[in-house]
């Protein structure tokens, strides 16, 4: 147990390798520290470096009865999505790793595809076929826009799993006398739920940042929070964007760790 | 414990309308037997336990345990205990939960279920054991929980799908004491899937060889090594000459040749090569006439008495070359 | 490790339910079947606040019906997208070269006249000219503008932009998205060559200002001037007149001696409408001489109606006399929008580099 430990020496690889790590971690967080900057400097433009440490940004942003309207009804909207493609995406996958389909690659493809379209076109398609149809933009009709371009998150995600899924331990649940309900309630759920869980935390995050999409969907009133920021932004380019992106990304984080909580996505990621 | 004996009759299946699987297939197994079905992958072993399973159902013929038909009845009905090569386990339950699953299945008092899972953990050496998960428990570890959880419910008949296939050997054949002790503790019919003829021949107590979806032969080890009736059987379990003579072919272990001086054999050759084995040594002896022939000489004292380059002399007695159908 | 899910999966599912009951309250609420409704496009911001805050709730309450106001880009493509026997706008308000595109695909009408709009009578020849079609409300005047800190004298003409003390310190638009940009291009041809339609003079001189700090919005520009980013940058009036007050940074906005180019508010009415007799007069309401003083103090956008009298500080500063609205350049957008895409190309690869 005493032996001395060898070190190793800091070859050049190494360092080349530490080096690249840095510089993505810093390319991953230079833009939120950038926000968080401007979020926090008093003047309603970005000076650097920054003139002193305010909430007013903030003061704002929660004071915005336009903002505050448009954060919840993005929360609310995220959330019904995050249950319907987690519904929807997680018996998709099912159907697709399991069902016997003729033509499975097809719908597969056809399942993914809301992803391969520019999300802009979808927004522009639905809204199109909604204002043709007489349906007009009611919130569910953005919703189920949303859902469209998420359930392909929770697809990817839930077939991940059940391509990894060794499908002797459901039958070994049926030998045992396991009705097919029972084994999928006992066995099969709790063994890919971590993939739809961690395909509805995808999914949320689709929709509360979604902008394309719901461009042409949010109805006077009823706008997301995302499209209220871009539209604010063309008027009053000030310090209230940085504060509404420090706390869209707050919000995105907690969920995440309040998803990971409840649900332990970490729990059963090794299967 | 109850067993049963298990029927297959007349028994087809064909996957994809093409390549089939188990080929009108016949058996017999008694109540209580150790049974094992051996072939090579892709012989219809593993599908003919399916369909016992229920996992698979037949296109033709019926499948009968205990004196009743039990074809169209769904497995979970089947009342079977089941062990599988990769063990199967639910990884997102403990030990104890595993093998209590069946328990509960099948509505089993709390008190009840807590009592048997500990005598069938204890039966299979796990004690302390029950609050790990799968993932935390050793390979023989997890083949001991695999065991219980299917033995916990009194199957009448135990399915065993290359159970022990990845294990190393030591602990293989440790377990394969223990399966076959543990089969004949409790009475249980075993049907064993295997592709290791040493493994079916050590447990077993009758073996089905099958191939390419029918069942070549049917019998005790004994029979099915020193008897095999077909060209594959004799060729499948260990190793073999063929004699071809008078057009009859004719299946002789190395181990019924004697090697004497060349003159007088029945057949004069020389030693090509020595596999030293321990206990033993093959020899392959290229015949006057051009034939290969494999030797099994038993040591008595250190080693062989014959080294590559040897001329050699082969006799054996006619009745332990075998003839073999078609 | 069985307990705690069970919770965990009933905390999840009262969390479901407080959600979808946030879900009851936030729901855009229905409106009366009886009341008329009047679908209209403006401007966020400044603009926005007074619109929601006292315009429109006394336009509704003097004219019995609810004003649905889209505030969220983009109004033209949407207003494409829907049906025109039933369009998604009664009142499409944007800049004028959007109405251009927009009357030439059918979904705007080509004039208001005073016949259906009365206050159309009262506004200035530059509010109804042949550059624009609908009729405009306000105008903001395109100038430099720039920092009077930084030991620049008064710009008086668009060739002090060239500068060469300025260079990486002036500021301009990415042309195809920016309608302040595409009338600084047509500037440039009349400062430089031989009037706003003459290109080739117009790349000449863009090429000479690089280096130039581009951006998409106008309100960067703004920013960039305040926090002195740029000393000199092509911007409306309006954009450097409404930070006045505490947050008044060392900026001001100059009108270059051959002329200013109009950045016209304009209204239009959709010809699919179902209310038209509401959409004119919702333009005729936007041109009264009280709406107008108080739209254009709020964001300091010159008013297009001659009767308007504003205070005097705005009076001083803006385009309120014949004389002064004599200084407006307003752009042939119709000209400009049919060789749009040829301009974008040539500007794109001249700005690049």
């Amino acid at each position: 147990m005493s032996a001395t430990r060898n070190k190793r020496p800091l070859d050049a690889g190494h360092a080349a390798y530490l080096a690249l790590n840095a510089l993505l971690l810093t390319f991953l967080l230079a833009p939120i520290a950038i926000v968080l900057v401007f979020a926090l400097n008093p003047t309603p433009y970005i000076s650097f470096p920054p003139v002193g440490v305010s909430l007013r940004w903030f003061g704002k942003f929660f004071a915005g009865t336009e903002f505050m309207n448009a954060l919840w009804l993005s929360l609310w909207v995220a959330s019904v999505v995050l249950v319907l493609s987690i519904l929807i995406g997680g018996a998709c996958a099912l159907a697709l790793a399991r069902g016997n389909l003729p033509g499975r690659a097809f719908l597969t493809a056809f399942f993914m595809s809301p992803l391969m379209l520019p999300a802009i076109l979808t927004g522009l398609a639905l809204f199109q076929a909604y204002l043709l149809s007489g349906i007009g933009r009611p919130v569910w009709g953005l919703i189920l826009a949303h859902t469209l371009v998420a359930v392909p998150y929770v697809i990817r995600t839930t077939l991940a799993v059940l391509h990894n899924f060794d499908r002797r331990i459901e039958e070994a649940a049926a030998v045992l006398g396991a009705s097919p309900a029972r084994v999928f309630f006992e066995v099969t759920l709790p063994l890919i739920r971590p993939g739809v869980f961690a395909g509805g935390v995808f999914a949320f995050i689709v929709s509360f940042d979604q902008f394309p999409v719901s461009l042409f969907l949010v109805v006077p009133k009823g706008e997301t929070l995302p499209v209220v920021l871009f539209n604010y932004m063309k008027f009053d380019l000030d310090g209230a964007i940085a504060a509404a992106s420090m706390v869209s990304i707050l919000l995105a984080l907690s969920v995440v760790l309040v998803l990971e909580r409840l649900i332990g996505l970490k729990a059963y990621v090794k299967l | 414990m109850t067993s049963a004996a298990i029927r297959l009759e007349q028994v087809t299946k064909t996957f994809d309308s093409r390549v089939v699987a188990v080929d009108a297939v016949t058996l017999d197994i008694a109540a209580g037997e150790f049974f094992s079905l051996l072939g090579p992958s892709g012989c219809g072993k593993t599908t003919s336990l399916r369909i016992i399973a229920g996992f698979e159902h037949p296109d033709s013929g019926r499948v009968h345990v205990g004196g009743r038909d039990i074809t169209d009845l769904p497995v979970h009905r089947r009342d079977m205990g089941m062990v599988f090569q990769s063990y199967a386990l639910f990884p997102h339950r403990t030990v104890a939960e595993n093998v209590a699953f069946g328990l509960r299945m099948r509505e089993v008092p709390k008190s009840e279920i807590a009592r048997r899972v500990q005598a069938a953990l204890s039966q299979v050496a796990l004690t302390g054991l029950e609050d790990r998960k799968p993932s935390q428990l050793s390979g023989g570890q997890q083949q001991r929980v695999a065991l219980a959880r299917a033995l916990v419910v009194e199957p009448p008949v135990l399915l065993c799908d290359e159970p022990l296939g990845a294990l190393d050997r030591k602990l293989r054949q440790q377990m394969q004491f223990e399966l076959k002790e543990l089969q004949k503790r409790l009475g249980v019919t075993l049907v064993f899937v295997t592709h290791d003829q040493e493994e079916a021949l050590a447990m077993s107590d009758r073996i089905a060889v099958m191939n390419k979806g029918r069942v070549e032969q049917v019998g005790s080890p004994t029979e099915i090594y020193e008897r095999p009736r077909t060209r594959f059987v004799a060729d499948f379990i260990g190793e073999i000459n063929i004699l071809e003579e008078a057009g009859v072919a004719r299946a002789l272990r190395p181990e019924k040749i004697r090697l004497m001086p060349p003159g007088g054999a029945r057949l004069a050759g020389k030693v090509e090569t020595a596999n030293y084995l321990g206990g033993s040594t093959l020899l392959r002896v290229r015949a006057a006439d051009g034939r290969s022939m494999l030797v099994r000489e038993t040591h008595v004292g250190e080693r062989a008495s014959r080294a590559p380059g040897d001329a050699v002399g082969l006799t054996w007695n006619d009745h332990d070359a075998v003839a073999l159908e078609g | 490790m069985v307990a705690r899910n069970t919770i965990s999966r009933r905390q999840a599912l009262r969390t479901g339910a407080g959600l979808a009951a946030i879900a009851a309250i936030g729901a855009p609420s229905i409106l009366h079947a009886q009341t008329r409704t009047l679908k209209i496009t403006t401007w966020g911001g400044k603009w926005g606040e007074v619109m929601k805050g006292t315009v429109l709730p006394a336009f509704e309450k003097e004219f019995k019906c609810t004003v649905s106001a889209d505030q969220a880009f983009p109004f033209v493509p949407k207003l494409q997208a829907s049906p025109k026997n039933d369009p998604i706008y009664d009142v499409l308000h944007t800049n004028s070269n959007e109405q251009w595109n927009s009357f030439t695909e059918g979904l705007v009408m080509e004039k208001i006249t005073a016949k259906e709009v009365p206050n159309v009578a009262d506004v200035y020849p530059w509010a109804a000219s042949d550059k624009i079609v609908g009729v405009a409300i306000f105008t903001s005047a395109i100038g430099l503008g720039f920092r009077t800190d930084k030991g620049l004298t008064k710009p008086t003409s668009w060739k002090d932009l060239a500068d060469p003390k300025l260079a990486g310190a002036r500021g301009g638009y990415i042309i195809p998205v920016n309608s302040l940009g595409q009338c600084h291009l047509m500037m440039l041809g009349k400062v430089y060559g031989k009037g706003l339609t003459d290109l080739d003079a117009a790349y000449k001189a863009l090429e000479a200002l690089k280096p130039i700090k581009l951006v998409d919005f106008t309100g960067q520009m703004e920013k960039m001037l305040l926090s002195g980013e740029v000393s000199m940058g092509v911007i409306h009036d309006s954009g450097v007149y409404r930070y006045e007050g505490p947050n008044m940074q060392p900026v001001d906005f100059a009108s270059p001696s051959e002329g200013v180019m109009a950045l016209e508010q304009v209204l239009n009415v959709t010809p699919g409408s179902k209310v038209k007799d509401l959409a004119f007069g919702y333009i005729d309401y936007m041109l009264r001489p009280d709406v107008q003083k108080m739209l254009a103090e709020a964001v300091w956008y010159s008013p297009a109606n001659k009767k308007v009298k504003l205070d005097a500080k705005y009076d001083e500063k803006l385009l309120t006399t014949p004389a002064k609205v004599a200084t407006l350049i307003q752009p042939d957008w119709k000209w400009y929008n049919a060789r749009k895409e040829d301009i974008d190309a040539r500007v794109t690869k001249i700005l690049k580099g």
